[in-house]
């Protein structure tokens, strides 16, 4: 059943922006409006999420700031945060605004900047984005973000005999489903000795198995079912899971399983009356090749253990049975933390369109967005479908 | 009221790290269900119960997983390791080490809680030694 649909979406390149917040923001959200071909005065709601703008440039209470920048001051305006998992929130909570009826158009976005750009360095990011690990049982242990997924998959291969060539099978996989992603932060294919010979950040993950800190926005209008008929080319949102898992690592029972984003997913797969066979594609949480692996296993893609030789065997190309993160990931699209959700939502809605040029799937009819936020604290799964 | 409040306290944070430093690392117990968790909460996972009591977990472990993080955040100086040590029924997380010689810690090898460790903004750490065979 639709729940609510997607009628217009924009977005920057991910990569290197000297734009401030509002201006960056501004670029994605005018072209959703001229994708769905709206007027802010269309606009009931802004939805919106920005992960770390307080700690990486003192930037905060940015909803009203950004509907100034973008003509909706006025209108009710609500920021997100969920780590990595942000946007994807403040997209769950308009689909269920506009279903519930009390706004009938909302424009959902997410804008973060993470390089240089911010005058933040390696090692600043990298503390603030450990901010998101338990402040008082992780982080005083030094643990990184690549720390925390090189925990989880680390367990996956003592438990599966993963292995880290399967690893940066991921990583050369996206990065050439990112040669044709003109929005992509990195460009350029790769092999699996150069990112085996890469410096290790976290020992499984070499620097070529992790993504980059990327600036970058996106945005989507989201209407309701019964608007939805009014505009060219609505895709339809079916289902979305959201769930939460115990923090820190430690409280997980099975380290490696990333449980919420299984029980987001059975959310997600009971609402739009579909299983993981009857997906034609998805967009993962790639922030570390292992963290695609096991995502591809929560969403029920492949069995548990199997995700690191799907990769192997090409599986999950674009030309593969079970094609994962066709829009190049955040691996090689790039990962702007606050925007990363919704740009999982742009790419799913220009796939089902048949609009997403050299990298388009095959007349895909049903696509999955899985957005993770911290140490798997938090999943949402959406499920959205092509207008028959 | 104040009494609750005292009672939330002794099993609470303050609490752990205050052991931490005296050379136990205490996780808490479910007075209702028994279940066993590594680091503090204050209401059971497991039943919901508000019954939770200290307990000192032991001090000998297993690596449940362990990484060695060399970009470190600022504040820490890499390269280092950082592990989950299975604790009988509980898992905390921990900086590990070796001797200089040892091999890299894996998973499944014998840990000892071998001291404490302190951030620059004063926050403690538990340290876990691999057992030489
Ligand atoms: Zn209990």
């Amino acid at each position: 059943m639709t729940r609510a649909s997607v009628v217009g979406t924009g977005m920057t390149t991910f990569g290197v922006h000297e734009s401030s917040l509002p201006e960056l923001f501004a670029r994605a959200a005018l072209s959703a409006y001229d994708d769905a071909g709206v007027d802010p005065a269309d606009i009931d709601a802004f939805y919106f999420g920005n992960a770390m703008g307080g700690q990486t440039e003192n930037d905060t209470h940015l909803a009203p700031t950004l509907a100034t920048e973008v003509g909706l001051a006025g209108v009710p305006a609500q920021r997100f945060e969920d780590a990595c998992a942000t946007s994807a929130n403040a997209f769950k909570n308009a689909v269920q605004a506009v279903e519930a009826g009390i706004h009938d158009t909302i424009l959902v976005g997410g804008v973060e900047r993470c390089t240089p750009e911010t005058g933040k360095g390696t090692g600043e990011m990298t503390r603030i984005f450990a901010s998101a690990s338990h402040r008082q049982y992780e982080q005083p242990t030094g643990l990184t973000f690549p720390g925390v997924f090189a925990l989880l998959t680390k367990r996956h291969m003592h438990e599966y005999g993963t292995t880290e060539e399967q690893l940066a099978h991921v990583a050369v996989k996206n990065h050439g489903n990112g040669t044709h992603n003109p929005r992509a932060h990195f460009g350029s294919e790769t092999t699996v000795e150069e990112v085996l010979d890469s410096p290790i950040v976290a020992d499984p993950f070499h620097l070529m198995d992790c993504c980059p800190f990327s600036d970058g926005a996106a945005a989507v209008v989201v209407t309701s079912d019964d608007s939805a008929a009014s505009f060219d080319g609505p895709v339809d949102v079916t289902g979305v899971g959201h769930a939460t898992d115990l923090v820190p690592l430690g409280l997980k029972p099975t380290l490696h399983a990333t449980q919420a984003a299984r029980d987001a997913a059975t959310q997600a797969y009971e609402q739009a009356g579909v299983t993981a066979d009857e997906i034609d594609f998805a967009e993962v949480h790639d922030c570390f090749t292992g963290a695609e692996v096991l995502a591809s296993e929560a969403i029920g893609f492949f069995e548990d253990g199997q995700g690191g030789p799907a990769a192997e065997a090409g599986r999950t190309a674009l030309d593969g049975d079970r094609p994962i993160n066709p829009s190049g990931g955040l691996k090689a699209k790039g990962h702007p933390i606050g925007a990363t959700g919704v740009a999982q939502i742009v790419e799913l809605t220009e796939q089902l369109r048949g609009e997403a040029g050299d990298r388009q799937l095959d007349d895909p009819q049903r696509g999955l967005a899985h957005n993770l936020g911290g140490d798997a604290g938090t999943t949402v799964i959406s499920i959205m479908e092509a207008r028959t | 009221m104040s009494a609750n409040m005292d009672e939330t306290v002794s099993v609470g944070y303050e609490a752990w790290a205050d052991a931490l430093r005296s050379d136990r690392i205490l996780g808490v117990s479910c007075s209702d269900c028994g279940a066993t968790y590594g680091t503090p909460i204050s209401v059971c996972h497991d039943c919901g119960s508000r019954n939770l009591e200290s307990v000192d977990l032991p001090t000998e472990g297993t690596l449940y997983s362990v990484t060695r993080v060399e970009v470190p955040p600022t504040g820490f100086e890499g390269p280092y390791h950082v592990g989950i040590v299975q604790v009988g029924a509980a898992r905390v997380t921990a900086r590990i080490e070796t001797d200089a010689d040892d091999a890299p810690p894996e998973i499944d090898d014998s840990v000892v809680f071998s001291g404490v460790m302190e951030t620059d903004d004063g926050l403690p750490a538990p340290v876990f030694t691999t057992e030489t065979s």
